[in-house]
């Protein structure tokens, strides 16, 4: 042990007389660590804010749209519109005639529109619903009411503003009462909407209004259709037969034969957690393919640099022989030397990182949150590359015969 | 003095041949020597001689082809390497014309380095390399580097590294080869100080002049030994040493 701490101290003291030479060597690790921990910072902050957004809207929501979502591609084709696939309300009313495994359902209708309030424009997106798809979509009210049933069923010409759109709006002024236009066509606000900050790509949640479904469907869009349904399931544990249970009586409602293909889809968010687990698992493979080519190369390095030391320490070597170091502690000065080395480069790309995830967090959108678990793993692999390309330069030492090596020039 | 009758070192017919290439070379070609517990001998010859292979054999840096070589009474010829290191780390201090001291390291690290590759440990290792250092008179300098010391005290460092253990013999090969007379001088006076105080000491030199200060020479020529004759008439390091001038007084004088 104490020989071991001994030997410590030499490969420090080694680094230190070259510290240029040192530091060069270790850029290679401290890159490789460096970018990988970096990575997986903002990896994980990713993720982290992906779940909140995730729990904010509530793990037993089901999303029902229009057109089959069979892979991501088909998603476009969903936003272009198909208009033979468009939900209506007989879907609604038969999803909630029919199903047992969900406690309610809403329609949802969105778009964009000129929102204007006395001399001040803005676009916005219209989220129109009926008056459960407050709790459906997690809209807290803020201030004032959110739209009733009656208001639903009469059309009203009511609205409540998000955050967003209300500062852009109403800078300081009460919203309550005041008369908005929202293309064109007056509206009354009666209430405001809690903040529900950015969702998981980073878009602003906070900027749009929400009015009854039946109003933006008859007053502002002219249509008889709906961009979703959401419905919500009676647990977590049912989401995936409430999610079948609809799908059949869709089917059945939209007289889809036996063996053709949906023509809507019913998505819940544990799809959603099995995309991003998709995308986390690409994410993953893609650092450790980083990881392997920088530590690979600050390896080399450092074989490099060990075989250049051991040349230079020749006659050292020799010394410590003649005076009675066996092959073992030769092996082992240099092991732990290049060890030294890596470990240092490792932990000085750590503290790279950390700096980076700050500068980042501060300064971009983007969420980072450095955990313990890269670390030990950046730790360990630097190890592994110092004993791993130490191991050669430290045996071509240990194998020096000592009269050989003292006559060394 | 210790008992003198002690064989301490015993070579039987010991014979070495390298391989330089496809050529032999016969550098020892079989040697019988003995030498006693406290003897001081030094062993001369031309350069060629076998002088370095026997003294390399001597302290088991290097391995025999054949014969015997008892140390102590153990015949060593047949060790191998973790036995030899811990033979060299136990029995043997090497004194080299080039000193070899490790640059980066202080006196005191200098000193310390056979005790750190010792597989005994005891715990006066402090007090040791403090008499080492003692013993060849560097007390005031123990925290400096070997690069702040002139020639004769990195020897003077060398001897207290090969002290520090308390070896059976003292290999020195050359040991002034690479000092001025007087530094040189000064270097034999602690040698004869030691053998004194009981050490058994072996120089090999070229230089008769050094050879003078031992009991017993022993010449080498063509890989065998040539003869041995007892120092009758024995060089005074110390005596030397009043005779001849400071190193500051000479440069005066020139």
């Amino acid at each position: 042990m104490k020989r071991f701490l001994e030997n410590i101290k030499i490969a420090f003291q080694a680094l230190f007389l070259n510290k240029l030479r040192s530091f060069l060597t270790m850029l290679g690790i401290i890159i490789g660590v460096g970018a990988v921990v970096a990575m997986l910072s903002i990896g994980t902050g990713a993720q982290q804010s992906v779940l909140e957004s995730v729990q904010d809207i509530g793990s037993n929501l089901i999303i029902v749209s229009p057109g089959s979502i069979e892979d991501v591609q088909d998603m476009r084709t969903t936003m272009m519109g198909d208009k033979s696939s468009e939900l209506n309300a007989d879907d609604l009313e038969a999803i909630k005639k029919e199903a047992t495994l969900i406690t309610q359902a809403a329609p949802v209708v969105f778009n964009s529109s000129v929102v204007s309030y006395s001399n001040k424009n803005t676009y916005s997106t219209v989220y129109a619903s009926s008056e459960n798809g407050r709790e459906l979509y997690n809209m807290d009210v803020a201030r004032g009411k959110f739209y009733s049933r009656s208001d639903v069923s009469n059309a009203s010409n009511v609205a409540v503003i998000g955050q967003s759109t209300l500062k852009k709006l109403f800078d300081k002024v009460d919203p309550i009462g005041k008369i908005i236009k929202i293309d064109g066509k007056n509206f009354k606000v009666i209430g405001t909407l809690e903040s529900r900050g950015t969702d998981m790509f980073g878009n602003d949640q906070d900027d749009f209004i929400s009015v009854p479904v039946t109003t933006a469907q008859n007053k502002l869009y002219g249509i008889d259709t709906y961009n979703m349904i959401l419905a919500q399931s009676i647990s977590e544990e049912e989401i995936e037969n409430a999610c079948e249970e609809i799908k059949s009586i869709l089917r059945k409602q939209r007289n889809i034969r036996f063996g053709d293909k949906d023509d809507f889809s019913v998505q819940n968010q544990t799809q959603i957690l099995d995309v991003i687990s998709v995308i986390t698992g690409i994410f993953t493979v893609v650092i450790a393919g980083i990881a392997s080519i920088s530590l690979l190369v600050g390896g080399i390095g450092i074989m490099n640099i060990m075989l250049v030391s051991v040349t230079e320490r020749t006659r050292e070597i020799g010394i410590r022989k003649a005076i009675g170091a066996k092959n073992r502690d030769i092996l082992v000065q240099f092991l732990v030397e290049s060890t030294v080395l890596s470990i240092t480069g490792g932990i000085l790309g750590i503290l790279f990182a950390v700096a980076v995830s700050a500068i980042l967090t501060r300064f971009t959108i983007l969420e980072t949150s450095i955990t313990l678990m890269p670390i030990i793993i950046a730790i360990s692999f630097s190890t592994v590359v110092g004993l791993f390309f130490g191991i050669y330069p430290a045996m071509r030492a240990a194998r020096l015969n000592p009269i050989d090596a003292l006559r060394y020039e | 003095m210790i008992n003198n009758n002690n064989i301490l070192i015993k070579t039987t017919d010991v014979t070495k041949i390298y391989k330089l290439g496809d050529i032999r070379v016969n550098a020892l070609r079989g040697v019988n020597l003995e030498i006693k517990e406290g003897e001081f001998v030094s062993i001369m010859g031309p350069s060629g001689s076998g002088k370095s292979t026997l003294m390399n054999i001597i302290g088991c840096l290097d391995i025999l082809t054949s014969g015997h070589y008892y140390l102590n009474n153990k015949d060593i010829s047949k060790l191998d390497d973790n036995q030899l290191a811990n033979i060299r780390n136990k029995e043997v201090g090497f004194v080299f014309q080039t000193f070899n001291l490790l640059s980066r390291t202080n006196i005191y690290g200098n000193v310390e380095l056979p005790i750190v590759y010792s597989v005994e440990r005891d715990g006066n290792k402090k007090r040791k390399i403090m008499d080492a250092i003692e013993s060849v008179g560097l007390s005031g300098l123990v925290k400096h580097k070997p690069s702040e010391l002139s020639g004769g005290e990195k020897q003077r460092v060398a001897i207290a590294r090969a002290l520090v253990n308390q070896p059976s013999i003292i290999l020195a090969d050359e040991p002034t080869g690479n000092l001025d007379s007087r530094t040189g001088e000064e270097i034999m006076a602690i040698f004869q100080k030691l053998n004194r105080e009981g050490k058994t000491i072996i120089v090999v030199t070229h230089e008769m002049e050094i050879a003078m200060h031992t009991h017993r020479i022993i010449y080498l020529r063509d890989g065998l030994i040539h003869g041995q004759e007892e120092v009758k008439e024995q060089i005074s390091a110390q005596e030397k040493l009043k005779k001849m001038p400071k190193l500051e007084e000479r440069l005066i004088e020139n």
